[in-house]
């Protein structure tokens, strides 16, 4: 199954979702693989993995090396990583070039499907090209939404946007993530949610935990199991897998 | 996921780990995790199966200070290389694949032990000690694990020799090598040639065979009947023997099967290849192995609708599926009621005589394995005794043979179902004395042929199943009534499960008359004719 992490939005959470998830993932037995898709790299970084692909993205698109040649093992068993790359920058540019553009992702990723049982795209920011193709290749599309009014704003753009180039909204898993319950408007958002998306139950709360995640370099359930933040992400997992 | 392929190197009696990774540190950055202690279970079904398929099984369970519910792991691995195949949390040791929560786990699992139960077959403790090497990030590169197994369970621990498992990371291949370098020539350190569960194996003196004796099915061919029939009778008994104490653990229910089908065996034996022992003596074990036959049958009956309960429910629309489910504690209940009296019949006197009088003729005249001609067969109810069995075997399996194809052909679609059912049991009589005697055929044909006849079989008892189950699952649902555990609901849905398989019974009665007529088309007929016709038998083939 492939699950993408994507918001249109930055800073919501996307990556500490990604590392989380899949580490939870992989924990429980399962053959899982994130791809670091954001030039950022943070991702790779949390998991101590130097964010270089050789060729980089171009290579990767005209086959000079598979996302085979690349995968990198993480610290944990049965968790690997393709890294990021700073010349994922031009990815959209050079998916262009191609015959449907718009599914070359999904064609790179058709031969480790049966290699991994989940395979995780942490997603740059925007609306782009690479956006198009993540929600084509996507079986499941997680979006963390912070309980904001231009968050919410941001949930209809994504789902006008699936509608747009044909992608079911049924795949779209939004969830509220940094939600501060001390915020008048972050509660009053997350007791009226937006009832034209799918919205899981389990909401991320903002936590000193995942920003220690920088410091740690690792999942959150790596070093502070029990806290808020990673049950709340355990259960976020639970719910993602009982549907 | 691509598996790694660890190196794994033997630590001698006086090798100090601490030391080893101490020498390591001075080389290569490293995280020296602290010592952990766990007790592991090693699990395989009782033929050995995970085994035979170079497969190790297990359950660890962390042991000391650590230990907490939930912790436990399951794992495959591969049995030569120690490579990690599956590996899932698991609270508990699952006794079947389908107890298993670990989507890829449970699928490898079951193409190799379909329905047979995982049992443990060997319990050590470990210490196990962690050194990570790590790059200049701190992300470890490639991992090194001394473990030290202590043989539990008995009076004096038994030491198994110490293993230092070198483990590669993805895409850091480079360093693996430097290090498997560095340890095999700096280091000195021997690479393992026995698998640590050989080891283990050989210490507890166990030998992973499949528990039940495997019948070569040749003979030479000078051998007389009764040697012959004996010996194959022996080889039955030690099967029924070596199944009785899994049943009567109820470990899973392939102990009964295989126990059934050697006392069906040995009936078929008795009454196809006739005159070989005197007609008093035999009637009697022809009839106790007809009532071991009839005494297990009810718990094997039961096995059945329990295996194929699953199945049972899917077929029922999806509003009626939760109905069914009092059905299934009603064969749970019943089955343990069926067990303790087949128990119970294996502790009788007339159990313990049988076996006794059994084991006696079959171990009278052990001594020789006598030679066709040269045994007085005197009386005439043993007057096959002294015949060459090759010819006895060989005229019977053509005269099956030939009423198969009379059964069949005298089969309408007006034809009682109890016709099809003895038809059936003679194909069954047929298959049995093939497989026996299948070494003085050509060994492509007999393969060949016993495919063709398989899937008549097969055909065949599904028919037979679907006949018994309809009648049944009437019987059990009038009994569940009468025992107050089910409800309307409950009872109409074993309802409508009876209609779906009388539906499903009329379908497969019209396959059957297809599935006869290929089993008798005349090419068939000609390479069962060809194959075991007494004209065509090797004159002296030598057999094991």
């Amino acid at each position: 199954m492939i699950i993408a992490c994507y918001n249109i939005k930055g800073g919501v959470g996307k990556t500490a979702a990604t590392v989380n998830l899949a580490y939870l993932a992989a924990y429980e037995g399962a053959r899982t693989l994130v791809w670091d898709l954001d030039p950022q790299g943070a991702a790779s970084f949390y998991f101590r993995i130097k964010p270089k692909v050789k060729k980089g993205g171009k290579g990767l698109l005209t086959n000079k090396k598979t996302l085979n040649d690349v995968i990198k093992g993480t610290d944990y068993q049965y968790l690997d990583l393709v890294p990021a790359d700073f010349s994922y920058r031009h990815l959209d540019l050079q998916l262009d070039d191609f015959k449907n553009p718009d599914m070359q992702i999904r064609k790179l990723l058709k031969p480790l499907k049966t290699e991994y049982d989940y395979i995780f795209l942490d997603c740059p920011p925007g609306v782009s090209l690479i956006s198009e193709n993540i929600l084509n290749a996507a079986d499941r599309v997680i979006v963390p939404t912070i309980p904001t009014t231009l968050s919410l704003r941001t949930l209809d753009q994504i789902c006008d946007f699936c509608d747009k180039i044909g992608v079911a909204r049924s795949k779209i898993l939004a969830f509220f993530s940094m939600a501060d319950n001390r915020k008048k408007l972050h509660k009053q958002m997350i007791e009226n949610p937006p009832v034209n998306v799918r919205l899981l139950k389990t909401c991320i709360p903002y936590a000193s935990d995942i920003e220690l995640m920088g410091i740690h370099r690792q999942p959150v359930a790596v070093f502070a199991k029990n806290s808020k933040a990673g049950q709340a992400y355990q259960m976020l997992w639970n719910e993602i897998m009982s549907l | 996921m691509k598996s790694p392929q660890n190196t794994i190197f033997t630590l001698g009696q006086e090798t100090d780990v601490a030391s080893l990774f101490e020498l390591l540190r001075r080389t290569y950055p490293a995280h020296d995790a602290s010592e952990t202690q766990l007790e592991r279970h090693y699990l395989d079904s009782f033929d050995w199966r995970l085994y035979r398929n170079n497969r190790v099984c297990g359950w660890d369970m962390p042991g000391g200070n650590g230990r907490k519910k939930g912790a436990g792991v399951f794992f495959i691995r591969d049995r030569s290389t120690h490579d990690s195949i599956c590996e899932y949390p698991a609270s508990r040791i699952p006794r079947f694949s389908k107890d298993i929560t670990h989507r890829a786990c449970r699928r490898l699992l079951d193409e190799i032990l379909g329905i047979r139960a995982l049992m443990t077959v060997a319990t050590i403790a470990v210490k196990s000690r962690h050194f990570n090497i790590l790059n200049r990030e701190k992300k470890t590169v490639a991992v090194l694990r001394a473990e030290n197994h202590t043989l539990t369970g008995r009076v004096d621990p038994i030491f198994l020799t110490g293993r230092l498992i070198v483990s590669p990371i993805r895409g850091y291949r480079k360093i693996f090598t430097q290090v498997r370098q560095y340890i095999a020539e700096q280091l000195q350190l021997p690479v393992a040639q026995v698998s640590l569960l050989d080891e283990l194996l050989t210490a507890m003196g166990r030998v992973p065979d499949p528990g039940i004796p495997v019948y070569a099915g040749k003979f030479d061919s000078s051998l007389n009947t009764r040697e012959a029939v004996r010996i194959l009778l022996r080889h039955l008994f030690q099967v029924m023997q070596a199944n009785e104490p899994g049943l009567r653990d109820a470990i899973d229910t392939e102990f009964l099967h295989d126990y059934r089908v050697a006392v069906r065996r040995t009936r078929s034996l008795l009454s196809q290849i006739r005159d070989i022992f005197p007609a008093q003596q035999l009637e009697y074990f022809k009839h106790e192995l007809f009532w071991l036959g009839q005494v297990s049958g009810p718990m094997r009956d039961l096995d059945v609708y329990l295996l194929k309960f699953d199945a049972y429910r899917q077929a029922l629309p999806e509003a009626m599926q939760k109905h069914i489910v009092p059905f299934h504690a009603f064969l749970e209940r019943h089955w343990k009621i069926e067990h303790a009296r087949l128990c119970r019949a294996f502790d009788s006197k007339r159990y313990q005589k049988l076996i006794k009088e059994w084991r006696v003729l079959l171990d009278n005249d052990n001594a020789s394995a006598q030679r066709a001609g040269s045994q007085p067969a005197v009386s005439p109810e043993t007057a096959n005794a002294g015949k060459p069995v090759r010819q006895i075997a060989g005229s019977r399996i053509l005269k099956l043979y030939r009423r198969i194809l009379r059964e069949g052909e005298a089969i309408t679609p007006e034809s009682h179902d109890g016709d099809l059912h003895e038809l059936r049991k003679t194909c069954k009589k047929f298959r049995y004395l093939i497989e026996f005697f299948h070494g003085f055929y050509p060994e492509n044909n007999v393969r060949n042929l016993l495919k063709i006849l398989k899937q008549l079989q097969d055909m065949l008892g599904d028919f037979q199943d679907l006949c018994v189950q309809t009648a049944q699952l009437c019987g059990f649902a009038e009994q569940m009534q009468q025992e107050g555990s089910a409800d309307a609901k409950t009872i109409m849905a074993m309802g409508v499960l009876v209609e779906k398989l009388n539906a499903r019974k009329a379908v497969v009665r019209t396959e059957l008359e297809h599935r006869f007529q290929t089993f008798a088309q005349p090419d068939n007929k000609a390479a069962f004719m060809n194959t075991f016709s007494l004209h065509n038998q090797p004159e002296s083939r030598t057999v094991r």
